[in-house]
């Protein structure tokens, strides 16, 4: 669901112990979609979502960039390949890195009021 | 816009009080560009036989007799007439031409000539220049004839000018008609989505429905990854007209076993690396037939498979 009221995505990033990869600019937060299969994440995600998810491939870019996702979230302490965080930079998509498991992720983000 | 054809489609402001054509050129034209310039003519001391000769010769009715050049006379039809019934035919004829004949102005529009043709009831009228020399001749005749022309000429140029525009909105139409092509090889999985970004360039550039243009992209993502994942190599096309894109997915085998399956959510036959890019799902395909309009799927083992998929386009509505 992404019904509530825009999250500036910089006031999650202590909570998240996410490392940005890119900019992390002033990027607004409509909820959150996790999967780490991205046909569904093009079925299924909402534009403006965090998306959740262990994948590093470049594909991520692709899908994000396709469903206007503005941020990504790579959880269990993956980063993708400086040529992807570089691609992602173009395409002006935050890519975000975290220690924390998904499902860890996902429970901080429900506990700050993201539905 | 040229004038002419402004004119012709009595466009905007002049479409409430529309004048033809024809009329604005009675007003436009000149007695000069009507009349029978450098006229056959005659001297003083010529004899009526004379004039009787040029007329039969040149079908003339009138002929006007002239000295150095200043018009001193008329000699018509009429006049020959009575000088073979009355005898005097060959006698000169500046004793029986009608003396200061009226006559016309070069520069006099055609409008003012047809209102002294109506006033006098002559058949012709000697035309004279600025310094009252005789320059021509004209009749009624000649006004119709010069019209004719002139509207002839304007139609052609408006033909000539609809050709152009049509020219011109066949080549707008073939540049908004946008081809993005690309072979796609087998477990490429680094060029997924060229095709995809290409057309979502020109979807925004055209200020299409962002959600349109996402289903177009999905489709076109996904028909990559398929023939990336699942084929031997293949060939994605997507064609971008003014109201739709066309997606034709074709790949050189080696088919697909069932379709009605492969339709199916959470069905997949991708291997282990595809799957743990993310790629797998099942849903591909149901991803595809979701977002088309149209949506076509033909398959035989061991030659391939043709996916065809369409999206009607909208453009983005505007947000006050």
């Amino acid at each position: 669901m992404n019904t509530q009221t825009p999250i500036k995505l910089k006031t999650l990033l202590p909570l998240l112990q996410a490392e940005p990869l890119t900019d992390t600019d002033d990027a607004n937060l409509t909820g959150c979609y996790i999967s780490d299969l991205l046909s569904d994440v093009l079925a299924y995600a909402r534009p403006g979502v965090l998306w959740v998810t262990i994948q590093t491939h470049r594909n991520v870019v692709s899908v994000a960039a396709m469903k206007d996702v503005p941020a990504v979230l790579i959880t269990c302490g993956r980063k993708p390949d400086p040529q992807i965080v570089m691609e992602a930079q173009e395409e002006g998509l935050v890519l975000l890195s975290t220690k924390l498991t998904t499902y860890e992720a996902a429970g901080k983000l429900w506990e700050a009021g993201i539905r | 816009m040229n004038p002419t054809s402004s004119l012709l489609a009595g466009s905007g402001t002049t479409e409430k009080r529309r004048i033809s054509v024809a009329q604005v050129l009675v007003y436009e034209l000149r007695v000069r560009d009507a009349m029978t310039k450098e006229p056959v003519t005659a001297g003083p001391t010529d004899t009526m036989r004379t004039i009787q000769h040029l007329m039969k010769t040149h079908r003339f009715s009138g002929v006007p007799i002239t000295q150095n050049g200043c018009l001193l006379g008329i000699v018509t039809i009429e006049d020959i007439i009575n000088a073979l019934d009355k005898g005097h035919i060959n006698e000169p004829t500046e004793r029986w031409m009608a003396r200061d004949p009226v006559t016309l102005r070069d520069h006099y529009s055609l409008v003012r000539a047809v209102a002294e043709f109506d006033r006098y009831g002559f058949g012709r009228f000697p035309v004279v220049d600025g310094s009252d020399k005789l320059v021509g001749i004209i009749t009624r005749g000649d006004i119709t004839d010069c019209l004719v022309h002139h509207l002839e000429r304007r139609a052609e140029e408006a033909v000539a000018h609809e050709a152009v525009l049509m020219a011109e909105r066949a080549a707008d139409e073939k540049a908004r008609r946008v081809v993005v092509r690309t072979q796609i090889k087998s477990g490429d999985f680094d060029s997924a989505g060229k095709v995809s970004q290409r057309m979502r360039q020109v979807l925004r550039e055209r200020g299409i429905d962002p959600d349109v243009r996402r289903r177009a992209a999905i489709i076109a993502y996904e028909a990559e990854t398929n023939i990336i994942i699942h084929t031997i190599g293949g060939q994605i096309t997507a064609t971008i007209l003014p109201d739709k894109v066309v997606i034709d997915a074709i790949d050189e085998g080696p088919g697909i076993e069932n379709v009605d399956l492969a339709l199916r959510e959470g069905w997949s036959t991708a291997g282990p690396l595809a799957r743990e890019l993310g790629f797998g799902a099942g849903m591909g395909l149901p991803n595809i037939k979701r977002c088309s309009d149209v949506f076509e799927i033909k398959s035989e083992m061991g030659r391939g498979t043709h996916l065809h998929a369409e999206v009607m386009l909208e453009k983005a509505r505007m947000v006050a």
